[in-house]
């Protein structure tokens, strides 16, 4: 009885959490080396007309506060060491959308002497969305899809992580 | 039996539990109405609830160099200082819980405490954003306090009290926003530098110094202290409309005041631009605090001269 109990309650505080989860999303935004063209369409999807904050998403400033981490452009040699702080940053539990062709795959910055690649290979991200640059409906669609997938109960594997100072440059 | 009743009390009814969900209920009336003005749809009903749930679920970071008792320490000071405020304030119109002479003073402070506490906050993280927006937090307080405490002195002087109780129900037959209505605005403004809300966000500026004095605050510290400045909004909204507003004498009154005042703040805060810090100690000592000393002298004449 104790224990069926307490079985209950775990059920009923994991719903809670999920559900918390699900309805508060604040995203931090990292440039790692775009165009600028991706993160004005993130600017566009903040605006009145889209307005995500129906949804609960929000914009913070600090990666300490936020649970996604929102990356747009390939991973340059400079941003490679700055994207994984700010990734170590992000408290537990974290997710991160890559937005653009060029944070999937390097897109026109393939093969540039400064350009490392592309963003999955720096830090694990969770959601992709193609486009150069992708719509805001893409964005918005996204991070949709992200909140779908957490609904999942399966376990999500966790971060591994890197130590800064032994990656190579 | 006997133990069980105080902790009710504490927790539940009429302090506690009850105080942070009007508290987050007001907050989200607040961030619907700037969003029905900015022409958007804005947050559903329970986004501030939402919202503390998941920051009590997530990790907490605890950067290397702070002090720890200070870290964990500064959050709960912050809760504590914005709900024991409330016991003196004439909460949902209702008497309030606990009164002495002199209560005023000790609510305005208690108010503060939650202000002092993001500044050392800010100051025991020494990041460098963190500590901008500690300076700029404090700074802010010096700039509003004293106005706002001289604006919430007019209506004690004009009801020969300093107990809240007592000019509650002096208020409750004269509406001293008609006699004091300087005295008024600098109050409902004073409110806004308060809690940090447009113009007076300098301190969290996100667009210059990330979030200011909680940059590096996670999980927990900074659901608590959200949910202080909520509390504190309630609490400051319930002073100014029972000491301007013709006092509060019930649930029905105090939702109807209290909600008419967030409307106007809500319209000034979307209507007006972030204030540069200068700017926002300018406006306190060169207009703020001088038409409030004026009104308080007017009061003070008056009150010699006409018995
Ligand atoms: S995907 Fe297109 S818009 Fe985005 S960073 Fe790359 S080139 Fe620029």
């Amino acid at each position: 009885m104790n224990k069926n109990n307490e079985q209950f309650w775990k059920q009923i505080i994991k719903k809670v959490r999920t559900w918390a989860r699900l309805n508060s999303i604040w995203a931090v935004h990292f440039n790692s080396g775009s165009c600028n063209g991706c993160d004005i369409e993130i600017l566009a999807t903040l605006t009145p007309r889209y307005d995500v904050e129906r949804f609960g998403i929000k914009l913070e400033g600090s990666p300490r506060h936020a649970d996604v981490l929102i990356v747009t452009g390939p991973v340059t040699r400079q941003a490679r060491e700055r994207l994984i702080r700010t990734y170590e940053q992000m408290p537990e539990p974290k997710f991160v959308i890559s937005v653009g062709s060029c944070s999937i795959s390097g897109g026109v910055f393939e093969g540039c002497y400064n350009v490392g690649g592309s963003v999955d290979e720096v830090i694990p991200v969770d959601v992709y969305i193609p486009g150069c640059p992708p719509r805001p409906e893409a964005i918005i669609d996204g991070i949709v899809q992200l909140l779908a997938s957490l609904k999942g109960d399966e376990p999500r594997k966790m971060a591994r992580p890197v130590n800064v100072e032994e990656i190579p440059a | 039996m006997n133990t069980l009743t105080p902790l009710i009390t504490l927790l539940i009814f009429p302090a506690g539990l009850t105080l942070i969900l009007v508290g987050m209920f007001y907050e989200w009336v607040d961030r619907k109405l700037v969003a029905r003005f900015q022409n958007r749809i804005g947050p559903r009903w329970f986004q501030p609830f939402a919202d503390a749930v998941k920051l009590f679920a997530k990790e907490q970071i605890t950067p290397a160099i702070v002090n720890p008792y200070l870290f964990f320490g500064l959050p709960v000071a912050a809760l504590a200082g914005a709900l024991t405020s409330a016991l003196y304030v004439p909460l949902m119109g209702l008497t309030p819980a606990s009164n002495f002479p002199g209560d005023l003073i000790v609510t305005i402070y208690l108010l503060s405490l939650p202000t002092m506490c993001v500044g050392l906050a800010g100051w025991n993280n020494s990041g460098r954003f963190s500590l901008i927006g500690a300076t700029r937090t404090l700074t802010q307080l010096f700039a509003y306090e004293a106005p706002f405490l001289l604006a919430l002195l007019g209506p004690a002087l004009v009801a020969g009290s300093w107990q809240i109780n007592t000019i509650n129900r002096f208020t409750q037959d004269h509406w001293l926003i008609l006699t004091q209505p300087v005295g008024f605005i600098v109050a409902l403004i004073g409110l806004m530098g308060k809690l940090e809300l447009p113009p007076f966000d300098a301190p969290e500026a996100e667009t210059e110094i990330v979030a200011g004095a909680l940059t590096e605050y996670s999980g927990r510290g900074l659901a608590m202290f959200k949910i202080g400045k909520s509390v504190e909004l309630i609490v400051g909204l319930c002073l100014v409309a029972s000491f301007y507003l013709g006092g509060l004498n019930g649930v029905p009154s105090f939702l109807f005041k209290t909600l008419i005042l967030l409307l106007g703040m809500t319209m000034l805060q979307s209507l007006l631009t972030r204030l540069r810090i200068d700017q926002t100690v300018g406006l306190w000592w060169r207009f703020g605090a001088i038409l409030v000393l004026a009104q308080l002298l007017v009061i003070i004449l008056v009150k010699g001269f006409l018995p």
